[in-house]
């Protein structure tokens, strides 16, 4: 009943959005397509780390996997759009065992540091080691495009990303979602109920790839290029951080907050600091917003939520 | 009697030091033992041991007739084997209820997401360890140890185990907790559940207890009723150190 | 050839040694990585560059305000981040990455995203065994060895070493023996900003200057408190050279762009195999 309740929103939500294109300029619609791909990274990163608590600084990694093999499927084979991101997907689903076997034996610090370490590793692979295949450092561009046009891929980028939302919302809510997040509150404890934390553990890992591939994919080819400075870089892993954490992680509502907020923050900042200083403050506002509330928007808005139910009862 | 659990010259070493040497012994079917010792004696680590949490040298362990010492953590509660903590771990951002959810879960992932709690039977065990209804919607942080070990008990019962490890259950409780506990394992073993008990507190433990195992710098020094292991002077002088 | 990678090796190990001492002094204190490590090394080269080509100061006082500022960004770091989120080590490593980024946005500010070249700071060339090698790198071990073992002996000889060496192997035997863990933090997290800033003047001489310069060396002490494990200098020194050579040898032997990547197949290998690092403590 209260997840029929919860539902009506992203009910509002998924309508007001879709009515979005009538009022505002196809500039703006750009911009959002960016928040909406953050959106559906942040997911992403949320339904592993938020979680389960193994904090990956790696996403970027799995993204890569993504679009690299989309992007040299169609670039070099000619391989249609419908084929080519399905293997991306299950691509991105077999990388993510790099990161698996890794939470197998450690965790924390050391996990999270791993992660990071096989972005590195892709990223410099991808330029050394068959450029032609590659591209390289510059990487590959004249991708095929999906659909053309700021308003349909508008509704593309939304549709994918409102449908990944809600579903990993009701699965966070059944006893699947519970049962993954106390592997992040302690993981011994869980074992010792009898929940076999490995296999939840391929579970989450395998479904944020299957996300992460799938956004990766579409947004290579909403690009049209792929490169791997722009991949394999750390404003890029900051990014889908910081949408999940200041949004609210573990939640996959907050990410999605998160990463509309961030990226209409940029934007919004673009007319009074048109120079380099609008990154300074863009990431100073971050800070702050993870320094004061590092529990993110989520919770922020639920605790207000409380207090008018609350103050409603008093009346 | 069939043994329920037969523990078989078992032998864990941390560096330099043995905390379990050469130790065995059983329970059968529906009897209640008493594990004590001084503190270092390596109880604790026997606990951990027969659930996995560390993975022995030497030495086998059945269950039911079955070597279970491949088995991990999990498969080992799903076979009847559940523990409570010393220091009790409960999921700090679970309410009393879902912290009982969490023992009842099956073990396919399907099933997990498919099928809703069982609120009903939640219920009942949140009761039968002596919840009222308020605090089944409480969050550990708001209780106090008493209530703590009790819901340890409930996760742990809730996992339907046909054996079960209780290690300090009555450490740092009240006496009326310690009361209200040793009433509700009174309950439990008319029930037929079997238990291994770990406790410093003898006097609890004296009447919950069939049978006494001593162990001392991980080896077992006495074995038989209460009474009779606390006449042993091999046992007071462990106690009481020479 | 062998000559070459043996020299070239053990020079550029000195300095990884400073790189990495540094950074593992914050982890063993307080377990937790200083992502904002990287920022350090940033300013250290930025700032002597700000002086010492900028406003055209002497060398030595540059390179003292250099680390000096490094210093400083230690102490806030420590004083504003850490102490916040003091009982999770996830959000500190956060927090500080976040705080790394915001550093490199001001770089770009001050100083533009483009690439600068940094003087040498002692111009010349030497041959040793017929390798010819810069004076500015010879210097630059020279000084990392000093100050490495002047911290040796610091850490060792001294009480306010010692008491930095309780708290690393047991804050809370550190604090019932009367020491202030937060003090001892404090001085740590101080000490880490200078060797960093050093590091980061001789890492921007012997490269360049660049906003994003301080990724690959972070990495790179990362690497070196992981493969020698926590709490140990002299570990951090021996993968500080294992880490050097392997880098000196893949550069010279295979392609100087992959040696980034025998660096962090080396991590992910030590983490399965021997996850406390080849001469970390164990901790129970």
């Amino acid at each position: 009943m209260g997840v029929l309740v919860s539902l009506r929103w992203w009910l509002v939500f998924g309508v007001g959005m879709c009515l979005l294109p009538l009022v505002v300029s196809t500039g703006t619609l750009r911009i959002l397509v960016f928040a909406q791909f953050l959106a559906i990274f942040a997911m992403s990163w949320d339904i592993l780390s938020g979680r389960t608590g193994y904090i990956s600084f790696g996403h970027p990694f799995l993204i890569g996997i993504a679009g690299y093999t989309t992007a040299m499927l169609t670039y070099h084979l000619g391989v249609p759009l419908y084929f080519s991101i399905p293997a991306a997907v299950v691509a991105t689903m077999i990388g993510s065992i790099f990161f698996f076997i890794p939470a197998l034996r450690t965790r924390g610090t050391y996990f999270a540091v791993v992660t990071l370490a096989f972005m590195e590793v892709l990223y410099h692979l991808m330029q050394v080691v068959q450029p032609k295949l590659t591209g390289g450092t510059r990487g590959l561009s004249g991708l095929p495009t999906i659909i053309l046009g700021a308003v349909p891929n508008y509704y593309l980028s939304f549709g994918v990303m409102f449908v990944i939302g809600v579903g990993l919302w009701l699965l966070i809510r059944t006893r699947l979602g519970t049962a993954l997040s106390t592997i992040r509150m302690d993981e011994d404890a869980a074992r010792s109920s009898g929940l076999n934390t490995t296999k939840l553990k391929l579970f989450a890992f395998m479904l944020s790839a299957f996300v992460a591939g799938i956004g990766g994919a579409l947004y290579t080819h909403y690009l049209g290029s792929i490169a791997p400075r722009g991949i394999f870089d750390i404003s890029f892993l900051f990014s889908i951080l910081i949408a999940a954490l200041i949004g609210g992680a573990g939640t996959i509502v907050g990410p999605i907050m998160g990463a509309y907020f961030l990226t209409l923050l940029l934007e919004f900042l673009r007319p009074y600091l048109p120079g380099p200083e609008r990154y300074l403050i863009y990431g100073a506002i971050t800070l702050l917003a993870y320094y004061y509330a590092p529990k993110g928007f989520h919770n922020i808005f639920g605790l207000l939520w409380q207090r008018l139910g609350a103050l409603g009862r008093r009346e | 009697m069939t043994d329920l659990l037969e523990v078989r010259d078992l032998t864990k070493r941390f560096g330099g030091l043995t905390a379990v040497r050469n130790l065995g012994f059983s329970v059968s079917e529906g009897e209640s033992l008493g594990l004590i010792g001084p503190n270092g004696a390596g109880k604790t680590t026997v606990f951990n041991l027969i659930m996995s949490e560390l993975r022995q040298d030497s030495g086998e362990l059945f269950f039911q007739g079955r070597e279970i010492s491949k088995y991990p953590t999990h498969a080992r509660v799903k076979l009847g084997i559940a523990r409570t903590y010393q220091v009790p771990r409960p999921f700090g951002e679970m309410t009393v209820t879902e912290n009982i959810r969490m023992g009842m879960m099956p073990d396919d992932l399907w099933q997990m997401l498919t099928k809703g709690p069982q609120h009903d039977a939640e219920r009942d065990i949140g009761k039968d360890v002596g919840f009222s209804e308020r605090e089944v919607a409480m969050y550990p942080g708001e209780l106090s140890m008493g209530n703590l070990r009790k819901l340890e008990l409930a996760r742990t019962i809730a996992a339907e185990p046909k054996l079960l490890l209780l290690d300090e259950v009555f450490a740092g409780l009240t006496v009326g907790e310690i009361a209200q506990i040793s009433e509700l394992l009174v309950e439990k073993r008319k029930q037929g559940l079997t238990y291994i008990m770990v406790s410093h507190d003898l006097r609890a433990l004296a009447p919950l207890v069939d049978r006494v195992v001593v162990m001392s710098f991980g080896a077992i020094i006495a074995e038989g009723t209460f009474k009779e292991v606390i006449a042993d002077k091999k046992v007071r002088e462990a106690y009481l150190g020479q | 050839m062998l000559s070459q990678i043996l020299i070239q090796g053990f020079l550029l190990s000195g300095l990884y040694g400073l790189l990495a001492v540094g950074f593992t002094m914050i982890f063993s204190v307080g377990r937790v990585l200083n992502l904002a490590f990287g920022a350090n090394i940033m300013i250290g080269g930025y700032v002597y560059f700000a002086l010492a080509q900028e406003a055209a100061l002497p060398k030595l006082p540059s390179f003292i305000g250099a680390v000096l500022a490094g210093v400083a960004f230690g102490v806030v770091t420590y004083l504003i981040l850490v102490r916040r989120f003091r009982d999770d080590p996830i959000a500190v490593e956060i927090s500080t990455l976040i705080l790394a980024v915001v550093m490199q946005a001001l770089i770009v500010m001050i100083f533009s995203p483009a690439p600068r070249s940094m003087w040498p700071l002692l111009p010349g060339v030497a041959h040793i065994y017929g390798v010819a090698v810069s004076l500015n790198i010879v210097l630059a071990t020279v000084v990392s060895w000093v100050v490495l073992g002047g911290l040796l002996v610091f850490v060792h000889k001294t009480h306010l070493g010692r008491a930095i060496r309780a708290v690393s192997m047991d804050p809370k035997g550190a604090t019932i023996s009367g020491i202030d863990p937060r003090q001892i933090s404090l001085v740590t997290w101080g000490l880490s900003g200078a060797l960093g800033a050093m590091a980061g003047v001789f890492l921007a001489t012997y490269t360049q200057l660049d906003p994003g310069m301080w990724v690959f060396p972070l990495i790179t002490a990362v690497a070196v408190v992981i493969v020698g494990g926590i709490g140990s200098i002299i570990g951090s020194l021996i993968a500080a050279h294992i880490i050097g050579f392997m880098e000196t040898i893949t550069t010279t032997v295979i392609a100087a762009e992959l040696r980034g990547v025998f660096t962090m197949l080396l991590i992910i290998i030590v983490l399965l195999v021997v996850p406390k690092g080849l001469f970390g403590r164990e901790e129970i």
